[in-house]
């Protein structure tokens, strides 16, 4: 009985809880560090086109349009 | 040959040992073959969740590193012959862990067990990403509380994009069970319900576990919970591990009020 009495003024830290999980889910899923691993692969990615030209800066984006996922990988070159 | 399933969260201190050794254990009492494999190397604990730290003599760092034979390292479970064990190492850290070596050695057990379950480590580091690799399937342990959620689905992140079925052009077969609810704190709007964090986590469901002081009882015990045919907890892991193997048993919804009755009903029994 008291309960109901409760729920009435008692904010719902529930409905708290998931508003501010949606927009924090959001913006990891879209974070460019969204991988754990994604330094180690521009290191890897950097050495092997190194082998042919000077490479100044790797930089490795994670995408989604239109439900695909795409990694956009761009490739600055030395002067 | 087996289906392998790793175990985890992301968050540590969510269930996913205590998951692990009813869910193996539910499995088995299906009178299937199954392996329940500690691969939190450094911080072995399923051992004694089990009630079986006083058996191990080697370690799955051994067996891997091809210092002991799978046969020497298994250890077989007292209360369920289809039941076995495999330790992780206490002395060493996670980093000792090589994919070509987990690859064979998962492989090996795959011909030998209908289910190789894996308790995963906490985290999303290496000793995370090698449980993963070789999975066919994953189990997501989540409570309902913000940080194991948003944990949790950046461990899903990692899944997707590091298990190897998924490098094949597959999709790796996950499910979610939330764990340690409170059925009263869901219904007073104090506690997310199930509904809402599979909307977040976009996920299917494998089950619901209420809260149950029990649990704690059965790990002093090393005496898993899903033996304890009065807990509600146990009774949901009976649940989910049917479900595992393929029994299509009905969601149970303890977050309703007939969850809350019978938990009252319980304190009076």
């Amino acid at each position: 009985m008291f309960d109901f009495w409760n729920n009435k003024t008692k904010t719902n830290t529930a409905k708290v809880a998931k508003n501010r999980l949606l927009v924090t889910l959001q913006s990891d899923r879209h974070s460019v560090k969204e991988y754990p691993f994604m330094e180690e692969m521009k290191a890897e990615i950097m050495e092997v086109i190194k082998k042919h030209i000077g490479v100044h800066k790797v930089e490795v984006r994670k995408e989604t349009e239109n439900g695909i996922d795409a990694l956009s990988i761009e490739v600055q070159l030395e002067k | 040959m087996g289906v392998v399933i790793a175990i985890i969260s992301g968050k540590g201190g969510v269930g996913k040992t205590t998951a692990s050794a009813n869910i193996a254990l539910g499995i088995a009492t299906n009178n299937k073959k199954c392996v329940v494999v500690d691969f939190d190397i450094g911080q072995r604990n399923l051992d004694m969740v089990l009630g079986l730290e006083n058996r191990v003599v080697f370690d799955i760092v051994q067996v891997m590193d091809g210092e002991a034979k799978i046969k020497q390292a298994i250890i077989k479970s007292k209360v369920n012959p289809n039941l076995f064990f495999l330790a992780a190492s206490q002395t060493k850290d996670k980093t000792v862990l090589e994919s070509p070596k987990v690859e064979k050695f998962i492989a090996q057990l795959k011909e030998e067990f209908d289910f190789v379950i894996l308790d995963a480590p906490a985290g999303i580091e290496s000793g995370f990403e090698h449980t993963i690799e070789f999975s066919d399937e994953a189990i997501i342990i989540v409570n309902p509380e913000v940080s194991s959620i948003r944990d949790a689905d950046r461990a899903i992140g990692i899944l997707d994009a590091k298990a190897q079925c998924v490098k094949d052009g597959n999709d790796i077969k996950k499910r979610l069970i939330i764990n340690r609810i409170s059925p009263e704190m869901v219904l007073s709007g104090e506690m997310l319900s199930s509904d809402d964090i599979l909307e977040m986590l976009d996920i299917e469901i494998l089950g619901k576990i209420p809260e149950d002081k029990g649990i704690i009882e059965a790990s002093n015990q090393g005496k898993p919970i899903i033996l304890n045919k009065k807990s509600s907890a146990g009774q949901a892991y009976v649940r989910i591990s049917d479900r595992v193997c393929g029994k299509d048993v009905p969601i149970v919804n303890v977050e309703t009020k007939s969850g809350v009755m019978s938990k009252i009903k319980r304190i009076f029994e």
